[in-house]
Parts: C-alpha cells; sequence; structure tokens
C-alpha cells in the first residue's frame, strides 16, 4: 500500500480537468441549446490552432508513447528511437492533407462526424454503418487496452491497487468526458500534453542524476551495449520492421478517424496552418524524449531482461529507481495523461457513431426526429454507459485484449485510408468501390493477423491496405459514378460555372 | 475566392503535404541509415542518431513551416456568405 500523500499530484490533476470540463459545459450552455449535436460532438467548430495541435497529439499519443515504446528502446537502442521518429510527419499529414477540404465540405453539408462527411459522398447507409461498427469495435478495444496498460503502471509506480487506479482516472475521465464534450476534451486533451512534456522532462531529469549524467550512461551503453548504437542493432531491427512502422505509425496513420474529425472541428485556416507547426514541434519532442529516455534507462537497470519480468516493467522499474516517491507520484501523471486524453477522444467518437451516426439516422430515414432536448438526453447516457461498460471490463481484462489492441490501429487505418482518399479527391469512387475496400480490406487484414500470414515478413498492414486498394478498384468498376448534385459538393472544381 | 477556387487550393495543399511527407522520408534515410558509417561521436552518441532522430524532427518542423507560409492560403471556410 502506497502513501496517500503521493497520490495527491495526481488527484489535483484529476479534479483540475474536471473543473475545466464544468466550467465549459458552463459556457456552452446557449450553444448546445441551439443545437446539441454540433456542440457536444463537434464543438461548434471553434478550435483555435494551439488547441487543435495539442488535442490532435494528445490523442495521438498514448500510454504506449511512455511505457511500451521505450520498453523496447531499451531492448533495441537507438534503432527504437529512429523507428519512433517516423511519428514527426503524422500531424502534418492529417491535417494537411484532409485539413481544408473535410473543412470545406462538413460546413456545407453541416456534418459533425467523418461518417456524416461518407455517407453524403456515398450515399450509403451500408457503408456508414458498416464504418461506425468498425469504430466502434476497434476504438473500444484500444480504449480497454489504455485502461490496462495505465492501471499496470499506476500500480506500478504508486504501490496502490490495479483497481483503486483503474476507478480513479477511469471514472474520472468518463464523467469529464460526458459533461464537457468535445470542446472539453480538447481543452483537457491540451492541458494533458503539457503535463506530459513535464512529466518527461522531470523524469528524464531524474534519470540523467541516477545515472550520473548523459555522458556517463551513453560511454556506459557504448562500450557494454554497442549494438544499441546501430540503426540495424546487429539484426535486432530488421530493415522489414522500418517499412511496416513507416506504413502502420507514420503514413496510414492518415485515415485514422479519431484524427481526421479534428479537421471539422477548427475555426479557421490560420489556426489550421498554425497547429500544424505547433502539432509537429510537440509531437517530434513526445516521441524523442520518451523514446530516449528508454534507451538511457539501459545504464540503471544493468541486468537482463528476466529480472525484470517484462519489457512493459521497464519504464515503471526505472521511475521507482530514479525519483523518490514524492516525484513519481508527480509524474506518473504524464502516462494517465496520455491515457485519458486518448480515452476521452475515442469514448465521444465512438458515442457519436453510435447516436449520431446510426441512432439518429434510423430515425431520419423512418421521417421521424429528435427534438435536441432528447438527442442530449441520447448522447450524454450513451457516453456515459460506454465508459461504464469500457471500465468493467478493464477491471478483469480479457487476455486477448492486446492482441485485439494490436489490431486496432491498423485495422483502422485499412478501413478508412482509400475510403477517405478516393473518396474526397477522386470524382468517379463510387460506393461499390468503398465497401468493397472497407469491408474486404478490414476482413484480409484480419484473417492474416490472426494466422499470422505476413508478405516479405511486412507487418499485416501491408496486406490490408493492397487488397483495400484493389477491391476497392474492383468494386468501383461495377458502379456508377454518383450524380452530379453529390459531386458538387465535393468536386466543384471540375464544374466551372 | 470562389468555392472551386478555394477546392482547388486545398487540393494543391494535400498534394505539396504529400511531396513534404516523402522529402521527411529522404531525409530521414540520408541523415540516419546515410550516416551510420560515420566514426564521429557527439557526448558519446553516434552521429546518425543527432543526424537521423533529432534531424528529422528539425527538418520536419522546417517543412511545416514552408508548407504553411509558402503553399498554403488563408481563406474563409464558410462559403455561403460569398455567393451573395
Amino acid at each position: 500500500m502506497g502513501n496517500i500523500l503521493n497520490l495527491l499530484p495526481v488527484l489535483l490533476f484529476l479534479v483540475g480537468m474536471l473543473g475545466i470540463s464544468a466550467y465549459i459545459q458552463r459556457t456552452s450552455h446557449e450553444n448546445r441549446q441551439k443545437d446539441f449535436a454540433k456542440d457536444y460532438f463537434i464543438g461548434g467548430r471553434t478550435l483555435g490552432g494551439f488547441v487543435l495541435a495539442m488535442t490532435t497529439a494528445a490523442t495521438y499519443s498514448s500510454v504506449s508513447t511512455f511505457v511500451g515504446g521505450p520498453g523496447m528502446a531499451w531492448v533495441i537502442g537507438y534503432g527504437w528511437l529512429y523507428m519512433a521518429i517516423v511519428q514527426v510527419v503524422v500531424i502534418f499529414l492529417v491535417l494537411g492533407v484532409f485539413g481544408k477540404k473535410i473543412a470545406l465540405i462538413a460546413r456545407e453539408i453541416d456534418a459533425v462526424t467523418v461518417i456524416d462527411v461518407l455517407r453524403a459522398r456515398y450515399e450509403s447507409n451500408l457503408l456508414a454503418n458498416m464504418a461506425a461498427l468498425v469504430m466502434v469495435a476497434f476504438f473500444c478495444s484500444t480504449m480497454v487496452a489504455q485502461f490496462v496498460g495505465a492501471a499496470k503502471l499506476f500500480e506500478a509506480v504508486t504501490g496502490f491497487s490495479y483497481v483503486t487506479g483503474l476507478s480513479l482516472f477511469g471514472l474520472i475521465v468518463v464523467v469529464y468526458t460526458t459533461i464537457g464534450g468535445f470542446k472539453g476534451v480538447a481543452v483537457t486533451d491540451a492541458c494533458c500534453a503539457i503535463a506530459m512534456i513535464v512529466g518527461m522532462c522531470i523524469l528524464m531529469g531524474g534519470m540523467m542524476s541516477a545515472g550520473g549524467g548523459f555522458e556517463n550512461m551513453m560511454q556506459y551503453i557504448s562500450t557494454k551495449h554497442p549494438d544499441m548504437l546501430e540503426p540495424l542493432s546487429r539484426g535486432k531491427m530488421p530493415i522489414s520492421l522500418y517499412i511496416s512502422q513507416w506504413l502502420l505509425v507514420g503514413i496510414c496513420t492518415l485515415a485514422l478517424p479519431q484524427s481526421v474529425v479534428r479537421g471539422i472541428s477548427y475555426k479557421d485556416t490560420k489556426a489550421l496552418h498554425r497547429a500544424m507547426i505547433i502539432g509537429t514541434v510537440v509531437i517530434g519532442a513526445m516521441t524523442l524524449v520518451a523514446t530516449w529516455i528508454g534507451v538511457l534507462s539501459k545504464g540503471i537497470l544493468t541486468e537482463g531482461i528476466k529480472a525484470y519480468g517484462s519489457v512493459d516493467n521497464i519504464i515503471p522499474i526505472a521511475i521507482v529507481k530514479s525519483l523518490s516517491p514524492f516525484w513519481a507520484g508527480v509524474i506518473i501523471i504524464g502516462p494517465i495523461a496520455a491515457t485519458i486524453s486518448t480515452v476521452s477522444s475515442l469514448l465521444l467518437s465512438t458515442s457519436s457513431s453510435i447516436v449520431k451516426d446510426v441512432y439518429m439516422n434510423m430515425k431520419g430515414q423512418k421521417g421521424e426526429s429528435l427534438s435536441n432536448s432528447m438527442v442530449r438526453v441520447y448522447s450524454l447516457t450513451a457516453t456515459v454507459v460506454l465508459g461504464l461498460v469500457v471500465y468493467a471490463i478493464a477491471i478483469n481484462p480479457p487476455s486477448v485484449i492486446w492482441q485485439i489492441n494490436m489490431f486496432a490501429f491498423g485495422g483502422l487505418e485499412t478501413a478508412f485510408f482509400w475510403v477517405l482518399i478516393f473518396g474526397l479527391f477522386w470524382p468517379k469512387a463510387n460506393k461499390y468501390g468503398a465497401i468493397a475496400a472497407m469491408g474486404g480490406g478490414v476482413l484480409v487484414y484480419c484473417v492474416t493477423m490472426a494466422m499470422k500470414i505476413k508478405f516479405m515478413s511486412l507487418h499485416q498492414i501491408v496486406l490490408g491496405i493492397f487488397f483495400s486498394l484493389l477491391l476497392f478498384l474492383i468494386g468501383n468498376a461495377m458502379g456508377k459514378t454518383h450524380d452530379e448534385k453529390v459531386l458538387r459538393i465535393f468536386f466543384p472544381e471540375k464544374f466551372e460555372d | 475566392m470562389k468555392r472551386s477556387e478555394k477546392f482547388r487550393q486545398a487540393n494543391r495543399e494535400a498534394q505539396a503535404t504529400c511531396l513534404a511527407a516523402a522529402a521527411v522520408i529522404v531525409f530521414w534515410c540520408l541523415a540516419g541509415f546515410g550516416l551510420a558509417d560515420s566514426d564521429i561521436t557527439i557526448l558519446h552518441t553516434p552521429l546518425w542518431v543527432w543526424g537521423g532522430c533529432v534531424g528529422t524532427w528539425f527538418f520536419a518542423i522546417l517543412v511545416t513551416i514552408f508548407l504553411t507560409e509558402k503553399v498554403f492560403k488563408n481563406f474563409d471556410l464558410d462559403s455561403k456568405e460569398e455567393e451573395k
């Protein structure tokens, strides 16, 4: 059992997040009375550049930025850092490619979610429902895995039990996401991103002093583990892994719906431009510092992997070894911030899929419309119930959760990559192509993952993306181009008046 | 700016962003793998780590500044008012 005083920093931080959300709920009261869904799920399209950058970066970086990644860097060395740094492209890529186009289209058709945009472009409820199903399944498993990772870290660092940690930040994030809505998520995300950076810097400082300074630790590593200083790490870091990672955590993240939805949420083009720069600075700094900590911890944790259990234990042990209990209690805020900022965004995206994309649409098709106050009740209920379900699963997680979580990232990318790119940039793309690409691509990806089939030892994302493209082109050839009414919204430049 | 011009501009920006990402990949290869055989170390850390990791980060920031300053243009995202 740990000392309750050491929990104080985390408690203050979490209460702060609650306070921010409550404040935002009060200030958004008027907008929510006008159009609840628009304010709650997209923040009324008012985000500025700084908040847009921070929320995109914080949603993207998760508990594995703090634990799994640096743990692997402890094993592999600088090769892992070299691989992780490919993530510097993720923010400018998604905002630069989709940011403006999706913002223009969303304003035209009054879209609130990515699925709204897809539904309007492909005129297919089947595609929209499929997309909602893919998002809900992959988002929920990611959320559970995030909770599990953070609660384990909490237990190892503070000495309090797994369930105590999980209940503490798990329930608070559910509450603040429910009351704050998208704007609350965005602003708390920004605070979380700052907390992550501060936490990493404190840990880096603590480790430097525990290990006798940067040069001293590097000297130890270069004499004892020279393989850690080579990009291929004497075969532990093959070229195929670099290529896989460029696709999986670099280029294909372009299509992650939780990032693309941020293109609907910002205020003006200036905000977008500023967010691209700030986001690139922040995501690079986080990746560099966190992963570098992993490499350097080799200078503190000098025994073999067996002495520490698993790769995921490296960072918790490094924290306990290099910081006093008080400071350990402070920096635990970092990984918790990383976790709750990812969970809050996914939770809101999931409930928007269910309420807005599926339920409200079904009602709309029957010719019934929901009153603003009913939308409010359904949205809040969906968010809180989903959050509690995820929390409950995380209390006693199925062991398969880690494998499902490994699916999630690549699965979302496979599902949305070509459907979004062709949908927004290729007028001839039609719904048959999109349905084949999403359904078939995800199927190929899941089957090859489950059966461990690989092409040239590259990650299954390669097969998923390739087959998704192939199926898109085949399906597309069978269908007709959509009519002019739709195309005028999405490709006005093709119709010179 | 007419709506069709905005879309044309957005397409140009998307293309430029893809080129920028390609430039980062090339830089990453050259400054990392390209320097891997060098014996120079700074603070007992090989040159390719500084070039391929820290360098790639700086390069990506510069590329993004170039994009947003030189290629990207500001315009009003709301089309409805301008059609008047």
